[in-house]
């Protein structure tokens, strides 16, 4: 079966924006269930993700995906190693649709409302669902999780905290009916992706009592999710049954999955792929993928993920203080050179300071047709940052800048040729520095460089998520001590706004604040380049945004 | 002999102790924070100073150094070598699955190093400056220049693009799946036994040159014996002495040119754990592994030693 046919399941034709606007109101349906008539709540209970007659039961699936996991809590990992070979075990309380990796539907939660005020998020639970180690499920599970999300205990750490900071109280109403009481509203997109996102999967409370909630190392824990742990060889494979009492019947589909921990964009990963040793891979290097979509009985998809790969600049140090010496530096990188460099290690987009396929960006036509700084033509972008290095006093360009390079492929090849078109534009002269990725992040944090470069990861692609943990004041990953006044109230604005239109207007002015202002240097946005053997059925990942919300398999079935 | 040994034994263990006071210290001094590995970028960026100082607390490298080496000594005498500083797996278990593995890439390098090494240089050796000399002499030259991970990485490719063949995923013990296990481990056995048998064929060459010039080796000429016997009989055994002291201190580079090489092949060995505990910045491991790579070396020269006796009846150990 080709790409085609694999998505005959699939809300066709629908593009990227209006999944968005669907992420809303799937969930909005219910949300505004209460309030509204009786099909429109129905609508959001059969939006629950329900199993194709058409597909074929039974067969192992082989997955290969990332690195092993360096410790088993999901809630406290931030990479796709955890939620890679984890997260098919578990359920959220709500789900993006795995069909198009977008819409939010019903899981764990059968239904939800959210008050007129945005104060309240009440969840309905589903009845009669139950962990794999055989205890029922009820409200109490998801309190304890969210709660060990919202206020870790010592010595646990959860990065998605800051979703949850409007959280004032969690509140179990009935065995299973949940409410969430927030201080003070937050857009419905932005508490609603939260919710569905892929690291926050249900755990029982009793397995976080027992651990003080702290799983670390603790290698199976029951979850209510569709396969369940059968062994696991470090680094090598974890391999999962069918949970045959999952409560969406009929699911999952294959018998057994094997998930094989493979290092991303490696010619490991893409020749087991290509052999035939896997039968679907995930984060391909581009060599392999072009190698799987040329291959007969093999599809292949790239999609957006949501990390950014950029140059920070050293606010604290002269002269990079100086919005003039940002700016120009800015406007001198040649993004699709850069793109161009890396093209057979990683595939990469060209985008801004916000996610360049978010519905409240400018569009990235628009981007590289008409903005400085991202057109192919630099001639008019570099003589721009000329008159500014000009006007900041560095007309004969500036020496011995620090250039920390974090020890990976792409990195290294981007920092030679940004050093290359610094000199070149500029006449500023870097010396690079490449250390190992945990020492960029210790001289990072310390401040021991002038200009670095990295890549970073946000947990949900909404705005007022990376806005305050890229670009905030005293943001964790605002590694060049940026700050400009007038963007952090507009970002404070924007996390506060429930009117869609205005908060994209908004984001739009914060757009215009970074081009000025530039806290970082995008180089551009990751894409993931996904490859499969056709028997793999009713999974395609083309329009998802990123990796870390739709990891659950239960969708993928085997046509032999 | 036993006393030899007991000196030798202790010579061996004042080497181990050095090399983990080295292992321990170094891996303690050297930049970089375990705790990225652990936590990812995200995560890592979100740590407060108080999480941070709690979760090393946890993981015991808030302790006195020297608290640290003590405890990982007493891990070592309990025999299971401490747990993997993440997920809690024990060290010893992972030696047990993986060390197999890497013992047979070990030893069969060696085998083929020897089949090959020895029969180029006895052939180079008996008609020097011939065409096979000439072109034994080359290839030795290459394959001692060529990288044993970029060859690796040659043959991986080949394998996939003309064979559309690539080597098992995961380990598969000797006594599982004989037929499996060759797979896994032939293709790193084959190029550091390359690598080896290159140098064994140049020292066999030279060693062979000196000795067939002998008079004991134009004896058994005159005496009428055939070439084959008197290569076999009279001249290899004196010449193999400094070609069985090379191979121990080849072993030395199987064992590092392991690391690199299982890494190319993506065999899941000793020396690929190695390489993902440095990236992960997995102490315990890194250091337990390092401990045992030098335990290995140490009683490989030893067995070498030893092995002069029965090469040479006039050694005796005292």
């Amino acid at each position: 079966m080709n790409d085609r046919t694999n998505d005959s399941n699939r809300s066709g034709g629908v593009d990227r924006r209006t999944f968005l606007k669907r992420a809303g109101a799937a969930g909005a349906g219910a949300v505004i269930g209460r309030h509204l008539s009786a099909p429109d709540l129905a609508a959001a209970q059969d939006a629950t993700f329900k199993p194709d007659p058409a597909a074929k039961r039974g067969g192992t699936l082989r997955y290969g995906v990332h690195t092993a996991p360096v410790h088993f809590d999901v809630h406290q990992s931030g990479t796709v190693a955890n939620i890679g070979a984890q997260a098919p075990m578990y359920d959220l309380l709500i789900r993006r649709d795995p069909r198009d990796g977008q819409t939010i539907i019903p899981d764990l939660a059968q239904r939800w409302e959210i008050a007129p005020d945005g104060r309240k998020y009440t969840f309905h639970l589903r009845r009669g669902v139950k962990f794999h180690d055989g205890a029922d499920f009820t409200a109490e599970d998801v309190k304890a999780t969210y709660e060990k999300l919202v206020n870790p205990p010592k010595g646990v750490v959860s990065p998605r905290t800051p979703l949850f900071s409007a959280v004032s109280d969690i509140v179990v109403l009935d065995p299973h009916k949940i409410e969430f009481r927030l201080k003070e509203a937050r857009p419905k997109a932005f508490m609603l992706g939260s919710f569905a996102s892929g690291w926050n999967i249900i755990v029982r409370k009793k397995t976080l009592d027992e651990h003080q909630g702290n799983l670390r190392q603790v290698m199976n824990y029951p979850g209510t999710g569709p396969f369940r742990h059968v062994s696991r060889k470090d680094k090598e494979v974890w391999i999962m049954e069918r949970n045959p009492n999952y409560w969406n019947k009929g699911l999952p589909y294959v018998d057994k999955l094997e998930v094989y921990h493979m290092p991303p964009f490696s010619p490991e990963l893409g020749s087991s792929l290509l052999t035939g040793k896997l039968d679907y891979g995930r984060l391909l290097d581009p060599v392999s993928w072009r190698k799987a979509k040329e291959t007969p009985g093999m599809t292949a998809a790239d999609f957006n993920q949501s990390v950014v790969q950029f140059v920070c600049m050293n606010n604290k140090k002269p002269p990079l203080g100086d919005v003039r010496v940002r700016r120009a530096m800015h406007l001198a990188l040649d993004r699709h050179a850069l793109v161009d460099v890396v093209k057979d290690v990683a595939p990469m987009l060209i985008g801004g300071f916000v996610y360049p396929f978010h519905e409240m960006s400018t569009p990235q036509t628009e981007l590289i047709s008409k903005r400085l700084g991202y057109q192919k033509d630099m001639k008019p972008a570099v003589q721009e940052a000329k008159k500014l290095m000009a006007e900041a006093g560095h007309a004969g360009g500036i020496k011995n800048l620090t250039f920390l390079v974090r020890d990976a492929a792409t990195f290294k090849l981007w920092a030679v040729a940004i050093q290359a078109m610094l000199k070149e534009t500029l006449n500023i002269e870097t010396n690079l520095k490449t250390v190992q990725i945990s020492q960029w992040f210790e001289d990072a944090a310390a401040g021991n460089f002038d200009l670095g470069i990295s890549a970073i990861v946000s947990s949900i692609m909404d705005p007022s998520d990376y806005f305050t943990a890229w670009y905030g004041k005293d943001g964790p990953q605002n590694y060049s001590n940026w700050t400009n006044p007038g963007f952090h109230d507009l970002a404070r604005q924007i996390e506060r706004e429930l009117d869609d239109n205005r908060r994209k207007t908004m984001v739009r002015q914060a757009e215009d604040i970074l081009e000025k202002d530039p806290p970082i240097l995008p180089i551009s946005y990751e894409k993931i380049n996904d490859a499969w053997h056709n028997k793999v059925r009713g999974q395609n990942p083309s329009t998802h945004f990123g990796i870390y919300d739709t990891e659950r398999w239960d969708n993928a079935w085997l046509a032999s | 002999m036993r006393k030899y040994l007991l000196r030798r034994a202790l010579f061996g263990l004042s080497t181990l102790l050095g090399v983990s006071l080295i292992v321990f210290v170094v891996l303690r001094i050297l930049p970089g924070d375990p705790l990225v590995a652990m936590f990812g970028i995200e995560g890592f960026a979100k740590l407060a100073p108080a999480d941070r100082a709690h979760i090393m607390e946890d993981l015991g490298l808030s302790d006195p150094l020297p608290v640290q080496y003590v405890r990982w000594m007493r891990d070592i005498a309990s025999g299971s070598l401490g747990r993997s500083f993440f997920r809690g797996d024990k060290v010893s278990e992972l030696i047990l699955h993986r060390g197999p593995i890497s013992a047979e890439i070990g030893l069969l390098s060696v085998l083929i190093s020897w089949l090959i090494g020895l029969p180029i240089g006895i052939l180079s050796a008996f008609r020097p400056n011939g065409l096979p000399d000439n072109v034994a002499r080359t290839l030795s030259v290459l394959f001692l220049a060529i990288p044993g991970f970029w060859l690796g990485m040659l043959i991986v490719l080949a394998a996939l693009f003309w064979f559309n063949y690539k080597a098992p995923l995961i380990v598969v013990q000797l006594w599982q799946d004989p037929w499996t296990n060759l797979q896994l481990v032939i293709g790193p056995a084959l190029v550091l036994g390359l690598g080896q048998g290159a140098y064994i064929a140049r020292m066999s060459r030279s060693c062979l040159l000196e000795v067939i010039h002998e008079d004991y080796v134009r004896t058994a000429r005159a005496k009428g014996l055939k070439e084959a016997l008197v290569v076999m009989r009279h001249a290899l055994p004196n010449a193999l002495l400094p070609v069985v002291t090379l191979s121990g201190i080849l072993m030395g580079f199987v064992l590092g040119g392991s690391v690199a090489v299982e890494q190319a092949f993506g065999v899941p060995g000793l020396g690929r754990s190695l390489v993902v505990a440095v990236i992960e910045r997995d102490t315990i491991v890194v250091q337990n592994l390092v401990l045992l790579y030098s335990v290995i070396f140490v009683f490989v020269n030893v067995a070498v030693d030893l092995s002069y006796a029965l090469l040479d009846p006039r050694i005796r150990y005292q």
